[in-house]
């Protein structure tokens, strides 16, 4: 954008090194009423990750309930495994746009346009008596030429809710405020006091015309004089040393901003300021450049790895993705780092994380990354839960509903809650047995087996189909078939195909695809 | 040099004009009892206003006997009551009780429609001519009676914009709202302006007319709110820079001597005029004896108090001058006058250094100050912020999602009348010249004109680009020279009427009433038909209501016709219609379409070319009136009032030529009365009392 330029990083640079871990954090052991409460209350707390995923780095392939392995993108946050309920086979949309599977995340279907997202919801249960109803949080600016991309909590009337960035503003909204500050209150007090006796001195100067404009003023001095006196008496801090508190930086990048913003969340959690916060690592279409990490391209043009693919794009990409899933961990880290009641912040925290989309490049809604963490009582964690077919989000969203309580048998076109979150009441996906085969007659290839992408990131674009007792048929195909025919939809799962392509001995390639058909009858 | 400019006023005159001013102030304390809020100061102001108009009384007697029976008669019928015809009640408009001369924009219109021949409409009957000449001849008096005159002072709020840049300016940074930059995406970095309630335009069209718009405890809040983050700002490390140009170099903490030094040079900057002995012994006494965090505390509490004082956050309360009487400003104010003006923002150092050794009120070094403003980058404020509100620019926002379209269709404007205001430009090139600015994204319209531009390159892996605009020499697009066919403007107002309708208002100067709201839609072709839309238009604005207004609209917006919604030029060689588009509402091939048409005052035209050549030479002195009008609203942050009329009248006089340049317009505003002077309202003595 063509805006003046003042570069906060600029200036904020020479401050001395990383910033963390913050001093602010360090204030909490003396300062927190939720910690000596009895039942402390429970939270919800989503962390949405822009712009999909490359599949092979994130899915989970083969392994049960119990017994599986994570996937390379999921190695950040390993170490929280016995925290962590994975979800697979969520959404089930075949292609779908930024906005709608943003409007998704949290409002169970993008045909929700009227209505409140569950965060909201959840926030009208359990945030009737904390400062602060929600917040909601974002790294990026608003991306005008789709709304919809910007936004993950919706009101009551379906309406966007503004999302703020800056840490310090958030910090001060929840701290520095006179409503919420005896300290602050008291300097406010102080300078409506000094206003007053000047504003009576230029009055003794003025003219008749000056007077009416002096008025104004003072009637607005007088309401403030008034608004503070009325918050004395009910102090709503719960007797927090909040004027202790140190204001955190603005961070000096990306990865500062987003750290200390995090720190913020667990903050405002633990000392009860709001029980509901969503925060968004980007635009669902992230225009976001992660110069950080030594990246020129942005975000977006990464995520469409097929059609923009090179080794560098794609180890850019998964550098990216990878950066998401350390912030995930932060969050977890922290939030068990703060002890509450009889266990962790976590206990009490049910955590959702995950994207809009799966697949990137192709935009389907399938095997969205989805993992809910933390939410003791309402999770059984330590499972890896894959559903046998996809899984509309209302679902889940309505169970979550149901888990704090709130009084409702219908969400986002969904009316039967998704099992499993609790216990092991779900039917879990299994493969089912199917022939595998390839026939070649002359250049049409037609082959059976199960679909997949290359797990050899040197050739991210290219499909494989297994076939039993051979070596698999390699698809290499341009972006019209990979798009066309949704290539990206199948994988994982039984299909046949049909194509052009040539026989080598053994060695089987498709170049051209001609007709894709699933073998239990799912097609987007 | 005007005739007008300001000059010491005899002694006599003073007394005079005091007089008068303090008689109307023993009125207002009248009504003020019985009234609670803000009807008492229009009541005050009107009543001054009057006090000079009405001097002579011949002249109300004479409306009595030439307008009033006139209107009675032959206007009633539509214009009356609670129903009347475009809000426009003659009744109490002719009421005894009522000020002419507050409704003169009223009067200014009936005697344009009595003149034109536009009302009473021609089903109606008519006054004759003995009716109408005498009328017209009340008219000219009127306002020939008025004097120029400068505007009581009224201390008005900074607008949003002022305060932002005054605030950067005074503590040296700008705050900003921490959020990382993306292509394609929009967010608000200024703090203020993120904070801050938006500004609604003031009865000038323009947000600094803030009289309207009073502060509110939201407002307070937020200011209050800036302040102190400023104050953070300004004493955290990475500030000491901007600390150091107030306290002076300084190792350790602060003493007494960098408090009071500190406070030295920001309290009179934030002030915008020097700061008397007698306060700053108040500071003193109140710092005294302090050190340490006490000390730093006592300071900071100086600090805000100052941010948040009405010495701050208004303009006006501090003017110094004789209360109750017309005369020149003093220097600082003449300072700020030319500061908020020019660059939407408080005065610099050199501006403030003129107006302490008195030099400003010395017209030459006046003027150098002004070349000098117009020379610095913030200059560019006047686009920015001048152009963007004279010309609805913000509309854009909702022409097109697309952030670099918008910012290639909105920067053209405001990049050209930048290049106009600076380079001292005719003023008659904005709407047509031989040049424009253009980028990669809006280079398409310029055919070979833009061949420069289209080496502009996308970078890989970076979708959504914003590029510079580049100026062109127009040779091929000569359509294209000035505002009126840039794509931008032209894409906001989508469809004849819409342009056509801004192009009077905003280029023309022309006031238009809402239209009647029983008109109904523009009937679709029935079946066999093949009617233009511009053919059914006419059809449908046959009645008289409508006419009046769209015989000056329509002309105007249907030789336009030839841009598509996009601003694209359908007759040019390499034009291509937009994908996926329904075929436009005419249905006809563009080459069908008729962009010919007649002005009110009878000159034709065949297509936008000629008629940028008639607005250029027979209707100039319109568009140079309109520029003058907008220009003086802006810069005096005010409605422009009746006695403004002689000094606009004059400045239009003296530059409607071809070579008259935005320089002059610019001297001409800045030396003019109602810049240069001011009435001070008689001193609030009830308070006094009090």
């Amino acid at each position: 954008m063509k805006r003046t330029k003042m570069d906060r990083r600029a200036l904020l640079r020479g401050v001395g090194g990383v910033m963390l871990p913050l001093p602010f954090l360090d204030l909490m052991a003396s300062s927190s009423t939720a910690a000596a409460a009895e039942t402390p209350p429970k939270r919800f707390m989503t962390l949405f990750k822009p712009n999909g995923v490359h599949p092979p780095s994130w899915n989970i392939e083969g392994g049960s309930e119990y017994d599986f392995r994570m996937s390379p993108l999921m190695k950040p946050f390993e170490k929280h495994k016995d925290d962590l309920l994975i979800l697979d086979n969520m959404g089930d949309f075949g292609f779908s746009s930024h906005a709608n599977s943003t409007r998704r995340f949290l409002s169970g279907h993008h045909a929700v346009k009227s209505s409140a997202s569950v965060d909201q919801l959840i926030a009208d249960q359990i945030c009737g008596d904390t400062l602060h109803r929600s917040l909601e949080l974002t790294t990026e600016g608003l991306f005008p030429n789709q709304f919809g991309c910007s936004y993950i909590s919706y009101d009551k009337n379906g309406g966007a809710i503004p999302r703020a960035s800056d840490p310090q503003l958030v910090f001060d909204r929840l701290f520095r405020n006179p409503l919420a500050n005896p300290a602050e209150r008291e300097a406010m007090g102080s300078v409506l006091d000094r206003v007053l006796e000047e504003a009576r001195s230029l009055s003794r100067k003025a003219g008749i015309v000056d007077q009416r404009t002096l008025d104004e003023y003072l009637e607005v001095i007088r309401e403030s004089e008034k608004q503070l006196q009325t918050m004395e008496q009910n102090d709503v801090t719960k007797g927090m040393d909040v004027a202790g508190f140190t204001r955190p930086g603005t961070g000096e990048n990306l990865d500062e901003q987003v750290d200390i913003m995090l720190d913020l969340i667990v903050l405002a959690l633990w000392t009860d300021s709001t029980r509901c916060i969503t925060y968004m690592l980007g635009n669902s279409n992230s225009r976001l450049v992660f110069d950080f990490l030594g990246i020129k391209q942005q975000h977006h043009y990464l995520s469409h790895f097929f059609r923009n693919f090179s080794r560098q794009n794609l180890d850019s990409l998964l550098k990216i993705s990878l950066w998401h899933m350390q912030k995930f961990d932060r969050l977890l880290t922290k939030l068990k780092a703060q002890a509450e009641g009889n266990g962790t912040l976590l206990d009490n925290t049910l955590v959702l994380y995950g994207s809009g989309m799966g697949h990137s490049d192709n935009h389907t809604a399938t095997r969205i990354p989805t993992v809910l963490a933390g939410g003791k009582g309402m999770l059984k964690t330590g499972r890896y839960v894959r559903y046998a077919e996809n899984q509309q989000l209302g679902r889940l969203h309505l169970a979550l509903l149901q888990s704090f309580g709130v009084d409702t048998q219908k969400f986002g076109g969904s009316i039967d809650p998704l099992p499993g979150l609790r216990e092991s009441d779900y039917q879990p996906y299994q493969e089912r047995s199917f022939e595998s085969w390839v026939k070649i007659e002359g250049t049409e290839i037609t082959v059976q087996g199960r679909l997949r992408m290359s797990d050899d990131l040197n050739e991210a674009k290219i499909f494989y189909v297994d076939v039993q007792g051979r070596p698999s048929v390699r698809v290499e195909v341009n972006f019209r078939d990979f798009h066309d025919f949704n290539l990206a939809y199948h994988c994982g799962t039984g299909v046949t195909l049909t194509g052009d392509g040539l026989a080598t001995g053994n060695q089987v390639a498709v170049t051209k695809v001609r007709q894709i058909q699933s073998i239990f009858g799912n097609s987007p | 040099m005007l005739s007008s400019v300001p000059q010491c006023f005899s002694a006599a005159t003073a007394r005079f004009l005091s007089r008068i001013v303090f008689a109307i102030g023993a009125g207002y304390r009248a009504k003020r009892v019985s009234s609670l809020h803000g009807v008492a100061t229009a009541q005050a102001m009107v009543l001054l206003g009057s006090a000079f108009l009405f001097e002579s009384h011949a002249l109300s007697s004479d409306f009595e006997r030439s307008m009033k029976p006139l209107v009675t008669r032959y206007c009633l019928d539509c214009h009356s009551g609670p129903d009347a015809s475009g809000d426009i009640d003659f009744v109490s408009l002719t009421a005894n009780s009522r000020d002419i001369a507050e409704d003169y924009r009223v009067w200014e219109s009936v005697a344009k429609h009595l003149e034109a021949g536009t009302m009473p409409p021609d089903d109606s009957e008519q006054p004759n001519e003995r009716e109408r000449t005498q009328a017209l001849a009340w008219y000219q008096a009127f306002v020939e009676s008025v004097p120029a005159r400068p505007a009581v002072l009224r201390p008005r709020r900074l607008s949003v914009m002022e305060y932002r840049n005054t605030m950067r300016s005074l503590l040296g940074f700008e705050l900003q709202v921490a959020v990382t930059e993306a292509a394609q995406t929009e967010s608000e970095r200024s703090l203020a302006i993120k904070l801050l309630p938006t500004d609604v335009p003031g009865e000038s069209g323009f947000t600094n007319a803030t009289l309207g718009n009073p502060i509110s405890l939201a407002a307070w809040e937020q200011y209050a709110y800036l302040a102190d983050a400023a104050l953070i700002e300004l004493f955290s490390p990475h500030r000491r820079d901007a600390l150091e140009a107030f306290t002076g170099e300084r190792n350790g903490s602060l003493t007494q001597a960098h408090t009071m030094r500190l406070l030295r040079n920001f309290l009179p900057r934030a002030y915008r005029r020097p700061v008397s002995p007698v306060e700053f012994a108040g500071v003193r006494e109140r710092l005294a004896g302090l050190q340490g965090e006490p000390l730093f505390l006592a300071l900071k509490l100086e600090l805000k108090s100052a941010l948040v004082s009405p010495k701050f956050l208004y303009r006006g309360f501090l003017v110094e001058g004789e209360r109750g009487a017309r005369q020149r400003v003093d220097a600082f104010e003449l300072a700020e006058r030319l500061s908020f003006f020019l660059w939407a923002d408080m005065p610099d150092q050199e501006l403030f250094d003129a107006a302490a050794d008195g030099s400003l009120l010395n017209q030459e070094s006046f003027l150098k100050q002004v070349d000098r403003m117009l020379a610095s980058h913030k200059s560019r404020r006047l686009a920015d912020v001048f152009v963007r509100q004279w010309f609805s620019l913000d509309e854009i926002d909702v022409a097109t999602d697309n952030p670099p379209i918008r910012e290639a269709w909105k920067s053209q404007p405001l990049d050209f009348m930048h290049h106009l205001f600076t380079n001292d430009r005719p003023l008659i090139e904005m709407v047509d010249s031989q040049f424009a600015f253009a980028n990669l994204y809006t280079a398409g319209i310029y055919g070979s004109d833009a061949k420069e531009v289209r080496k502009q390159k996308r970078t890989k892996g970076l979708e959504g680009e914003v590029f510079e605009n580049m100026r062109i020499q127009l040779n091929d697009a000569s359509e294209r020279g000035g505002v009126l066919t840039m794509p931008g403007i032209l894409a906001m107002n989508r469809g004849p009427i819409l342009r056509g309708t801004w192009m009077l208002e905003r280029i023309l100067g022309e006031h238009l009433n809402d239209p009647p709201a029983n008109v109904g839609q523009v009937a679709p072709n029935r079946r066999g038909e093949n009617l233009t839309f511009r053919q059914r238009f006419e059809q449908h604005r046959t009645q008289e209501a409508c006419s009046v207004c769209h015989n000056k609209i329509d002309p105007l917006g249907f030789v336009l016709q030839t841009f598509d919604e996009d601003g694209n030029y359908m007759l040019a060689a390499n034009y291509r219609p937009k994908k996926q588009k329904k075929p436009t509402s005419d249905g006809v091939a563009s080459d069908a379409l008729d962009t010919s048409g007649r002005l009110p005052s009878g000159e034709t035209f065949a297509n936008i070319r000629e008629l940028k050549e008639i607005l250029a030479t027979s209707q100039r002195e319109a568009v140079i009136r309109n520029i003058v009008e907008r220009t003086m609203a802006y810069a005096l942050c005010r409605r422009l009032e009746l006695f403004d009329q002689p000094t606009i009248a004059e400045i239009t006089h003296r530059l409607n030529s071809e070579t008259a340049t935005w320089r002059d317009l610019i001297h001409d505003v800045t030396q003019s009365v109602p810049f240069q002077e001011m009435i001070l309202s008689p001193a609030n003595e009830s308070r006094d009392r009090s």
